[in-house]
Parts: C-alpha cells; structure tokens; sequence
C-alpha cells in the first residue's frame, strides 16, 4: 500500500476484528461492537484470547467513557482542548471503533459554508431538470444520517456562527429539511456527530448556547505526569517511524524524557523540581509539538545523519517549536537554555547543539 | 443468649438502612455500639428533638482539654440510628470500646517514648540509623480493593454492599464473611497493635453485659472488627491478661455534644469523618426512588442560584447519559461518580471550575448540626452562648457581616465582645474595615463553624467567662514581652474590648520598658499608634492621662537620640526610617500639643544639619520644616541650594529630591526658586549620569496627581522662571473680574480663621 498514513480503521483493522469477535456487551443499534469494547480499543486491553488491544489514548478512562457513553445517548459529542491533546485522534478512533469508518469528515475552516454541512447542488442537473434528489450534493453529516453513522466535524469553532446553527435541527430533531423538495432526510439510528474545537485559538466562533446544549463537552487535558507523556511521545513516535518506513534507529528513552521534560518545564513555567520560575513561550507546547520534534529530528537523523538520533537532530526541530515569535520566544527560549539547559551536566549536547542555531 | 453482631461501614447509608431494618427483625434488649465507654453518658440525649445531626460527641480530658476526640454523627450514621432505636424503645444502650482515659495515656506514653528516643539519639551521635521499621497507615480494606480494581476501600463497599436489595441477615453475613476472610488471610494494618487491646476490651464489655443476663444483644461496630467478636469464650483468659496490662490512671474525662457540619464530616477538613460526600449520603439516606432524578434537580437548582442557565432539557440529558455511564461500567446502580462525570459533561461544557461549585454546595453540602441547650456545657462556653444571646448574634455556617454603630448601645457591646474574642484568637470573626473609616463603625465578618467550640474547651482554663479568659491571655502575653512594640499592640487591644482592670499594669510596664529600650525605631513606630490611642480613646469612653504622659516621655526619648539614630543608615534602613519620620510627624500634628510640637521641630532641624545622614531621610526633614514655617525663607533657600548644588554626588540629590517631594509635587509648581534649582540642577547631568538617575526621579514623580504632573512638565517647557514672577495665573482668561473675586477673600480668610 502507498497510503502515506493509514486511517485508523486500516491500522488497526486486526484489532477491532478481534474485539468485534470477543465482544459480550450488548451493540447499540447501528455499533459495530459495545461501547465497552470501544472503550477497551481505545484505552487497551488484552481480550479473553489473549490479544493485545494497543492503548489508543493515554490518559483519564473516565473521560472516555464518558465519550463513548454519549454516543449511545441522543447528544452529540463536543471534544474540547488546546491544540494537540489528541482531540482529532480520539475522534478519529472512537468512530473508527464504532462504524468500521471514519471517513465521513467536515473539515472546519472560516469558509465552510452551509452547502459543506447540509447539502449542494450539482447545477449543471439543477439546470438541466430543476431541484429532483437526483440533483442533490450530499455532504458527509447527509451520508452519515442516511446510512446511521458517525460524522465527523473538525474544528467546530472555526466554522462562522450561521453556520454553525444549521447543526441544531441536524442534532435535535435528527432530521434535514430540504424545503426545495419539500421533504427531509432523517437520520438513521446510528447516527450521531462528533466535533472538535479549540479553545486557544484566535478568530474562533463561540458555540451559540441553543448549539451548545446539543453537545456533552469533554475537554481533553495536557498530560498529567511525565510519565504519562513520555509514554504518548514513545508510542506515537514509534507507530509513525513505521508508517513513514524511516531507516533510523527508535530514539531512546533518554532523548524522549529530555524533550517531554523541555516541553512541561516551558509550559508550566517552572522547572520539574519546582525550584525555578520560568517564563512560557506563546507557542502551546502540546504533546503534539513533542512528537512532531522527535519526528522531524528522526527524519533529519535517517536522510544526513547516521541514523541514530543525535542532539543535533533535536536541536533545529526544538528551536523551530519553541520560537513561534522571533522577538518574544526567542527571549523565554535563551533564557531556558541558559538559566536551565546550561546547569544540566547530561544536556551539554543539546545545549551546544541549540547554541549553534540560535 | 444470641449476639448478633451487625459489622457495619461507619457512616455508610446501606449500613444505617440495614441496621435499621435488622433491630427491627431482633428486637434486643440490649444494643452496643462501638465508642468509648465514657461516651455512654451521652447517649441519652440522642432522640431529642434539639439534637440535630450532624453533631458529634466530643471526648476530652478535664485536666488536659487538648487531649480529645470526636465522634462525629450524621442522621445516616448506623451508630447513631442503633441508638435512636435504643431510646425510642427504651432498650439500654452502652459504648463499647477502650475507655478514651486508657487511650489517651496510651497516646501520651507514645509521646513520651519519642521524645525521650529523640534526646537519646541526640546523645549517640549520627552514627546510629534510624533502625524502626515504619509501617504505613493502611486499610486492608483499601487494600483488597485495590487489587480488585477499585479506586478506594469506600467505593468497593458500595459496589458489593451498599445498593443491593437483599435482606437485612444476609447482607451483615456477607459482611462478615468478607472481613473474616480477609483477616484470615493475614492483611496487616498500622492499626493491629491499637485493635488487639481494643476488641479484647470489647469483648470483655459484651461478655460483661451477658453476665447481666441480656440474651439478646445487638453489637453494632465497624466490619473489621466483626469476626473478632465471635469467639467470646475461647479468649476470656487471655483478654483479662491484656486488659490487666492497660494503663488504670483515672482521668477526668468528660463528654459533650457539640454541634458539626457537613463540610467537617467530609474529607477536605481535619477532624473529617473521612467521607467525601455527606451531602450525598444525606440524600441517600432520605430520597428513595428516583434519587438521580432528585439529585440532578439539587444540583441544578444548586447551579440556577449561582446564575448558571441549566434547563429541564439539561437535567435530562445528564440523567440519560449517567444512566449509559453506569452501564458502560457494568455497575448495577448509577453512582456519585457517574453522576458527577455526567454534570461535568452536559451541565458544566466540561469546566471543573463549575464542577467545584455543585461539590461544594450540594456534595459536601452545608448544613450545621444544632445542640439542646440543656446539654452541660464547660463555663466558658456558656458564657460564650450567654453573650450570644444577650447580643442577639447567631452562628451560622454561612458568613454574615455585621456593621456596627458604636453610638449604639447594643453594638457596642457587641463590638466590645468581639473585641474580647479577637483576643482569645476565636476565629469565628475577621475584621472588615467599613467603607467609612469614621470612628463610629465597624465591620465584622462572622463565620462559624463547629470545631471553634474547641477553642473554648483549649482556652477553658484561661477563666470563667470571656473577658476574664481575655484578661488573663493580654497579662500572659504581657509577661512574655520586652518589646514596646507588643505592649502598644495590647493596649489597643485592650482598650475596644474594655479590658481596663490591667490596664494600669500595660501602662506600668510600658513606661518600664519605654524607659530602658535603646531602639528608637521601635519607639518611633509605636508613638503614632499611641497618639492615636490617646487622641480617639475618648470615643471608647476612656481616660488615659497616664498615657499621655507615657506618649511625653516617649518623644522626650525620641528626640534625644533620633539625630543619632538616622547617622550612617543605608539606603533600606534610611527608607524604613524615612517612613517612620513622616509617620511620626503626621502624629504629633495630630497629638497638637505646642511644647512637644517646638522639641520635634529643633530635632528635624538637627538632623538636617548633622552630616552623615542620608540624602531621603535630610530631604524629607527639610520638607516637614518648610511645611511647617519652621524655616524662614532665606534660611529655607540656603539648605535648598546647598542640597541641590552640582558639588554633591547626583545619585545623592535624586534621593534628596524624593525625600523632599514626599507626596506632593505642588511646591515645585508654586515656588519658583526651588523650581529653578532643580531645573538647573537637571541641566548640569550628563546625558549618561542623567539616564542612571532616571528611575529614581521616576520614583518620585509618578506619584503626584496627573494634573501636578501636568503642570510641572508645561513649566518645565519654558525653562527657568523669573524668580520674583510669584504668582501664577490661575485663570486663562482676560475677562478676569479682580474686584469681584476680592470680594471671595473675606469669606476665604473667615474659614481659615482657627476655631
């Protein structure tokens, strides 16, 4: 296969089928499999015949079962959290879990118009024989109301209000009117909306509160330990060397916990032992930031380097997360590496790598 | 001759409802129930109308009131609801466990034996290591739990125990088979060593009451203790062996009722009972039905009175999704937690900020136990109440302000009461200065809650009654001190809480000290709080001629040595004096007493003069004296120039400068020879030594009003001014009618006149 990533449903396709074959929960209408199971495809386990469910989601059971529990009611579901905590993710792999499927995707933009979310027109028939079904564009959220799946909206706040109110019939009366042919889609049992917005953002458009009350929130925290961190780091950048086939060595552990470490001292804005006060830099630092640090160092390590990760290969990749703004970050940054990279004996190597750099 | 032993979780909702329904079943004629023997006594009152959980029994030695312990109760506590049953139908009802006098001589020899190791340790050196094996506190309730996967002990009792409907005899011999099986499997806990004295006491106890011929005895006692209840006559021997062991030291214990709250029965607080919820335990216990239903409309009317919008459409969806939650979970019964996760999702847009709010007005919940009065209670507490009564003051858990008018008669009482408790450090009330700062009001904040009541029982033996106990603290302290600083801060104590037995020994020992003390920085910040005493002391009705004297001798003191004092401080130290100077000016103004006032003055002017003195502390003395018309003009000019000529270091001039235009910046605006010096002065800086000085400048002028400021940078645009150009055209305009603005002067001149 060419794909340059798989989707989730694709990756882990042996998974779900075995989680489908020891499933003893009761399916919910239009599921795949019970919403324990989909819990346990996404926080891991190992079933009755011993196979390893991968965990999907580091972090908080809680939140997702209370994720999933939402599906099998009538609500949408609203995750909610900066960028990169894996809201997109989790989206991706509790539909996936669900309907075999997450391919019916709205991507949100200041420009999506109501035509994304309800419905077009193709007019070279709406010309040719005036409004019939025939001529009707579905979107992704009519597909999955006719065929009661999941859809899926990114980036929910981007989306102009007006917009965003188109939802509220799609979510409360599970139907969509189409006055021009005077009659109306209704959703399939099945069916149901998950949707992803930051909260961090610039130019992002509040949820109106009749919208609002459509949807169970879940906000997605920043990890709460190192440990916890560490372990998304590895698992992420270990499943992504595989798919981007990159000829380089898995980065140790010790490279790992040096960056998480970088990443949760600047975003606290205090050393891990709390002995230092440290300013934040603009930029989110998220768990994403990290792996992306740890990827590009990788690639950088396997195309010039000699495949092992060296502080080098870190260093570009750090500086370029860390200094989103080239007056102020960059200030937070030098002073970090100064005032802490510095004293660190262990860390010489990255120090005089980012030295070099910046 | 049964025993039926009912092993119960304290405070547990599924407990207290089974206990119930199983007394029913037995009818005993006798019921135990696990707490000190001592806590018997009490136990009468339980059924009466005025004693309203949550309350708690307060156990605590006569002799040594900081040795105590609660025995906290809520409506659903099973102890209490066995007892309530016991004086409902008039069976006999006894305490079984350690008297509290055996543990707290335990305690006490504990206390001893680390202390007395301590100083050993000390003696041997650090070569030997601490060689005792520490053993943590835990439960082997918890424990087990955890291995099967549950958060807390607490949680896997409600999953196996609490909301299954099953009969009240299979539900304790479930009980009872759980814990036997887990003390067989040798589960240790930090707590064996204390319960093996413990159950062999309480099985002592039982077998006592079989003795009297009871045949049908109800035990009621946490489950951990259960199975070791069974075997009574295989260990009789060896329980008489431990309990001969025991301390027998009689101590006057005593116990009382005193009221609690939720918030204390709950885990966030010291004396907690250890349950997170009590709120929703409460409702537990009196909802039957529907309770998910009824908690969500709680909590969103908890939420509606906060201002937050929570429709009926809300609650419904955070009922459907609790009930997936649970279900998702494999529960059979949807739980706080569930409900919980479902509020935050649907209620709260996932905010834990709001979250917070539902927990602490409806999950730990706020209600305040209340105590019959008939109840004994120690002097000083019904004393306390006493006042409160007279006063018509009430303690509620929610805080409440009082402003008090001190014409009035009846707040005046109260502000003097409060005054009396402020100093017996009860912190039932914060002191919340009232937006008027006349002298007539005052603002309290008043928040009670239950454990001050063990303020009074600490400070019983202070004396009887509140002002005497308050006497008795401001003497001790009194003895305790060698600073005049204190003694100040205790006359003002003393004197709104209408203390004046000892306030001739205050006085007494204020002039001791005063007189002797060498630091004069502590007499010139405790002078201004005297004068104020002395100036406002008549609205409290008082007479403090003695004061005044002592305030003389004070300045006396001050004087003398205050040129000394201010020689060769740096710059921190010159600040603090600094600002005790201009303090202790602003008093003596106040005190207006024209001898004192001249004394003060030729000491400024000693200081002035005297070199060696930092630039602030000169700038600031000259500054008082020429508000003062203590220098005259030429006179006045000479120390100018003198302070602002380009021979002194510049870092100095810029600190004589903000020591001179403390506050105000109007004179440079008005007089325009010293406006001519410093713009001179100004000039003479290089650009270099200029920027160093800046922040410093800075520093002095940012304080002035805007339109000071304003002035002071257009007069600065034109430069030098004309020295004998003395006036300064107030008004723009030509229309500028003299003869009619003179007529203004008469009437100017007569509010100015001195009454």
């Amino acid at each position: 296969m060419n794909d340059l990533v798989l989707s989730a449903a694709d990756q882990f396709a042996e998974e779900i089928e075995n989680l489908i074959a020891q499933d003893s929960g009761a399916v919910p209408k239009g599921w795949q499999m019970s919403p324990q199971s989909v819990v346990k495809y996404l926080m891991g386990a190992e079933l009755k015949n011993k196979f390893v469910v991968s965990p999907k989601y580091i972090g908080n059971q809680r939140l997702m079962e209370v994720a999933v529990a939402t599906l099998t009611t009538d609500r949408a579901l609203l995750l909610y959290g900066i960028p990169g905590t894996g809201k997109s993710w989790v989206s991706e792999h509790i539909t996936a879990a669900i309907t075999g499927s997450a391919s019916l995707l709205v991507q949100g933009t200041a420009g999506t118009g109501e035509e994304a979310i309800r419905y077009g027109w193709n007019y070279a028939k709406l010309l040719a024989e005036g409004p019939t079904e025939g001529a009707i564009v579905e979107t992704p959220i009519m597909r999955a109301m006719k065929t009661g799946k999941i859809a899926r909206i990114e980036e929910l706040t981007r989306i102009s209000a007006d917009v965003q109110d188109t939802l509220i019939t799609v979510l409360s009366e599970k139907t969509m009117p189409i006055p021009e042919l005077n009659m109306e889609i209704k959703a399939q049992r099945g069916f149901n909306v998950i949707a992803t917005a930051n909260n961090k953002d610039k130019g992002v458009n509040d949820l109106s509160s009749a919208l609002k009350r459509r949807f169970n929130t879940v906000i997605l925290p920043v990890p709460n330990t190192e440990a916890e961190e560490i372990n998304i780091v590895k698992t992420r950048v270990e499943s992504q060397m595989k798919a981007l086939e990159l000829p380089a060595e898995v980065p140790g552990l010790k490279d790992i916990q040096r960056i998480v470490q970088i990443f949760r001292e600047l975003r606290n804005g205090q050393t891990e032992d709390g002995k230092t006060k440290l300013k934040s830099p603009s930029s989110t630092m998220s768990t994403a930031e990290a792996i992306s640090v740890l990827n590009s160092g990788l690639s950088l390590a396997a195309h010039f380097g000699n495949g092992t990760l060296s502080a080098q290969d870190i260093g570009s990749g750090l500086v370029g997360a860390i200094v989103k703004d080239p007056v102020q970050d960059s200030i937070v940054w030098k002073e970090y590496l100064e005032t802490v990279v510095k004293q660190r004996e262990e860390w010489k190597d990255i120090y005089r790598a980012c030295k070099e750099i910046s | 001759m049964a025993v039926h032993i009912l092993g119960i979780r304290h405070h547990g909702v599924g407990s207290a409802k089974h206990v119930q329904a199983r007394l029913a079943e037995l009818q005993p004629d006798m019921i135990m129930v696990e707490g000190p023997v001592e806590i018997e006594e009490v136990f009468k009152h339980v059924g009466h109308q005025d004693l309203k959980p949550p309350v708690s029994i307060m156990v605590y030695d006569q002799a040594q009131p900081k040795s105590s312990i609660f025995y906290p109760f809520a409506a659903y506590s099973p102890e209490w609801v066995a007892i309530q049953y016991a004086n409902k139908h008039s069976i006999p009802v006894r305490a079984l466990d350690l008297p509290a006098a055996v543990s707290f001589q335990k305690q006490r020899l504990a206390q001893q034996l680390a202390e007395d190791e301590a100083l050993e340790e000390v003696e041997e050196s650090e070569e030997s290591q601490d060689t005792s094996v520490f053993i943590p506190f835990t439960d082997p309730i918890s424990m087990v739990a955890k291995a099967n996967g549950f958060a807390s002990g607490d949680q896997m009792w409600e999953y196996h125990f609490e909301h299954i409907e099953e009969e009240a005899e299979e539900h304790f011999e479930k009980v009872m088979h759980l814990m036997q099986s887990m003390r067989e499997d040798g589960l240790e806990s930090s707590l064996d060593e204390e319960n093996v004295d413990r159950e062999a006491y309480m099985r002592h106890l039982i077998r006592l009451a079989q003795n009297e011929m009871y045949t049908n005895i109800v035990i009621v006692c946490g489950a951990w203790h259960a199975p070791a209840l069974l075997d009574l006559e295989g260990t009789a021997k060896s329980d008489t062996k431990l309990i001969k062991k025991l301390p027998k030291k009689k101590l006057p214990i005593a116990s009382t009722w005193i009221p609690w709250t939720n918030g204390r029965l709950s885990m966030f607080s010291g004396y907690g009972a250890g349950i997170t919820s009590p709120g929703w335990y409460e409702h537990l216990w009196n909802s039957q039905d529907d309770y998910e239903i009824t908690w969500l409309t709680k909590v969103s009317t908890a939420f509606r009175k906060e201002g937050v919008d929570i429709s009926t459409a809300h609650v419904i969806e955070a009922f459907r999704l609790s009930r997936s939650l649970a279900q998702l979970r494999e529960k059979h019964s949807v739980q706080l937690l569930e409900l919980n996760d479902a509020i935050l999702s649907v209620m709260c847009m996932g905010d834990e900020v709001l979250l917070d709010l539902s927990n602490r007005h409806v999950v730990v919940g706020e209600a305040l136990g209340e105590v019959p009065s008939e109840i004994p209670k120690m002097p000083l507490e019904a004393d306390f109440e006493a006042a409160l009564k007279k006063l018509r003051l009430k303690l509620s858990a929610a805080p409440k302000q009082h402003d008090l008018d001190l014409r009035k008669e009846i707040d005046l009482a109260r502000s003097v009461f409060f005054h009396r408790l402020e100093i017996l450090q009860i912190p039932w009330l914060n002191r919340t200065y009232s937006r008027n700062k006349g002298t007539f009001k005052e603002s309290w904040m008043l928040k009670w809650s239950p454990e001050m009541m063990i303020n009074f029982v600490d400070k019983a033996y202070l004396g009887n009654t509140v002002e005497s106990a308050a006497q008795e603290v401001v003497l001790q302290k009194l003895k305790d001190t060698k600073e005049v600083n204190v003694v100040a801060d205790l006359i003002q104590l003393s004197i709104p809480a209408e203390l004046f037995d000892e306030l001739d020994a205050l006085l007494n020992r204020l002039n001791a000290l005063s007189s002797v003390s060498t630091d004069v920085l502590d007499l010139i910040k405790t002078a201004p709080r005297l004068i104020e005493i002395s100036r406002y002391g008549d609205v409290r009705k008082t007479d403090l001629a003695v004061l005044d004297v002592i305030i003389q001798q004070i300045l006396v003191k001050i004087n003398i040595s205050l040129p000394n004092a201010c020689y060769g401080l740096d710059d921190d130290n010159s600040m603090v004096m600094f600002g005790g100077i201009s303090s202790l000016n602003q008093a003596i103004k106040i005190f207006s007493n024209d001898e004192l006032e001249q004394e003060w003055f030729q000491t400024l002017e000693r200081v002035m003069r005297k070199d060696g003195i930092h630039a602030i502390i000169r700038g600031c003395v000259s500054r008082l004296l020429l508000d003062a018309n203590y220098l005259d003009e030429a006179e006045a000019d000479r120390v100018f120039a003198y302070s602002l000529s380009v021979g002194n270091p510049p870092q100095e001039v810029a600190f004589w400068i903000e020591g001179f235009l403390k506050g105000s910046g109007m004179i440079l605006i008005y007089d325009h020879r010293l406006w001519n010096l410093i713009y001179a002065w100004v000039d003479t800086l290089d650009a270099e030594v200029f920027i160093e000085l800046l922040p410093m400048l800075r520093r002095s002028f940012s304080k002035f009003e805007f339109g000071e400021r304003r002035l002071i940078g257009e007069k600065a645009v034109k430069g030098l001014v004309d020295p004998n150009a003395t006036t300064i055209s107030l008004t723009e305009s030509d229309e500028f009618d003299e003869e009619e603005a003179n007529k203004m002067i008469p009437v100017v001149l007569q509010f100015l006149k001195p009454v």
